[in-house]
């Protein structure tokens, strides 16, 4: 237990060290530019689909472009969110997809922890959206 | 327990000199490639960078770092328990060396090979192919839980023969640091040392989710054994590489990242029917589910090879 204790402590500048390396290099590469933001429409959307050989059938997109909700053919939800220049989606039956709509916001939540809860402003929710809201899950 | 003295001159167990800790002596040029690598990205426009993508990556290499302090102990200890039983004394010489080389390399591949063939060893190594992104960075994106998941029995049967542990912890290193700078879109190929080493062509390959290059190219520091065992793709100049995996991570968070196909595997389990269902939510190939709805590297493949014969034959 002692040598183990002995070892962390021994340990502890190095790592502490290599932390601020870390930040440095994150601090470099935000300098150099490297944060871009893709953003989400209508065709990004279809592609996504497509891609799971399903088609949009209705869809919001958040204001910003960085989220998005759309329901497929085949009676299937995709949620999309923004990752930097890249993007993230999820499809799931609906029953897989817990949507709600309150004060102006729309949450989208899954069983996967690897895929956090989407949560975006949305004023006016389609009929189609507030359905599925106000559907039993 | 030792193993009998099979001869009068006992080879030495112990290594003829001070091994360096070599990971810790890498860092520093580690970073100095990091920082070159974003540089000719910025200027060349040739690979990819983007920054929360990279503090994940460099935030799981800390983190494994931090985890290894914790747990490797563990994993040694297992090594010098199994190393007890070993059948030869094969100590320190320069034949031995060499031999643990090859023989280390070939254990790498099949850990890496059933690492992405079975999810329990899957929910670790994940980690790694996370990003979407394939640059330096990306090589320091390392699990928290290899230890825990047990990644290291793979290595066991090196004590078996008699390899000693030092010196496999040695060569695992010295592949450690080796398979850092294949992590790159910058590199291309390198003509002749494709045929033998991994490099960053036949790695790029690895890390993608194209259906062609699923489950293939687990080398470590030699590309022969998925040569010999046929798990060999090259890259395809015509082919635009995808990274990252099947189902996207859509969160930069590290402890999400460090933990989500565990919790995956136990929100599975959970919800089995059966003994038959648990050991496939388990050890089955990632993506494996009992009626067949998810998709798995195999589907997948075979779904693209159905497309790509029915393409090629023409429409009557």
């Amino acid at each position: 237990m002692e040598s183990y204790l002995a070892q962390w402590v021994a340990e502890a500048p190095v790592l502490a060290g290599s932390a601020a390396v870390v930040l440095l290099m994150v601090a470099i590469a935000a300098l150099l530019g490297f944060r871009t933001e893709a953003r989400l429409d209508d065709a990004a959307l279809a592609q996504l689909a497509a891609a799971e050989g399903a088609r949009i059938e209705a869809a919001v997109i958040a204001p910003n472009g960085r989220h998005a909700l759309a329901r497929l053919s085949g009676g299937k939800l995709m949620v999309a969110r923004v990752m930097g220049n890249d993007v993230s989606a999820r499809v799931a039956p609906v029953n897989g997809v817990q949507v709600r709509v309150t004060k102006g916001k729309l949450s989208a939540r899954f069983a996967d922890l690897g895929f956090p809860p989407l949560e975006m402003p949305l004023q006016a929710p389609p009929p189609w959206l507030a359905e599925l809201a106000g559907e039993p899950k | 327990m030792t193993a009998p003295v099979t001869s009068m001159t006992m080879p030495s167990l112990e290594p003829p000199f001070e091994i360096p800790p070599i990971i810790t002596y890498a860092v520093p040029a580690f970073v100095l490639l990091i920082l070159i690598e974003m540089i000719v990205v910025k200027l060349s426009k040739r690979g990819r960078y983007e920054v929360r993508d990279s503090a994940t990556s460099l935030a799981m290499g800390l983190g494994n770092r931090v985890f290894g302090l914790a747990f490797g102990g563990i994993a040694v200890a297992a090594y010098f328990w199994v190393y007890q039983f070993r059948l030869f004394d094969l100590g320190w010489t320069w034949p031995v060396l060499v031999a643990c080389f090859f023989a280390e390399d070939l254990s790498y591949y099949w850990f890496h090979r059933i690492a992405h063939e079975r999810r329990w060893f899957w929910a670790s190594h994940i980690v790694h192919h996370s990003s979407q992104h394939y640059n330096l960075t990306t090589a320091l994106r390392q699990t928290w839980t290899g230890v825990l998941g047990l990644s290291f029995i793979f290595t066991l049967p090196l004590m078996l023969i008699g390899f000693p542990p030092l010196m496999v912890l040695m060569f695992s290193a010295i592949s450690l640091v080796y398979q850092f700078w294949i992590h790159t879109e910058v590199i291309g190929r390198l003509g002749p040392l494709e045929w033998v080493m991994n490099t960053p062509s036949h790695h790029r390959v690895h890390h993608a989710t194209n259906a062609k290059y699923l489950d293939a190219n687990y080398a470590g520091v030699l590309i022969i054994w998925d040569r010999l065992f046929g798990t060999f793709v090259p890259e395809d100049d015509n082919v635009k590489i995808h990274y990252g995996i099947i189902s996207q991570l859509g969160t930069f968070n590290p402890f999400r990242v460090a933990v989500h196909e565990w919790i995956g595997i136990w929100r599975d389990v959970r919800g089995a029917k059966s003994l038959r269902e648990v050991l496939g939510f388990t050890f089955g190939p990632p993506g494996w589910s009992p009626d067949g709805s998810r998709k798995t590297s195999r589907s997948i493949k075979q779904e693209w090879a159905a497309q790509q014969q029915s393409a090629a034959v023409p429409a009557e």
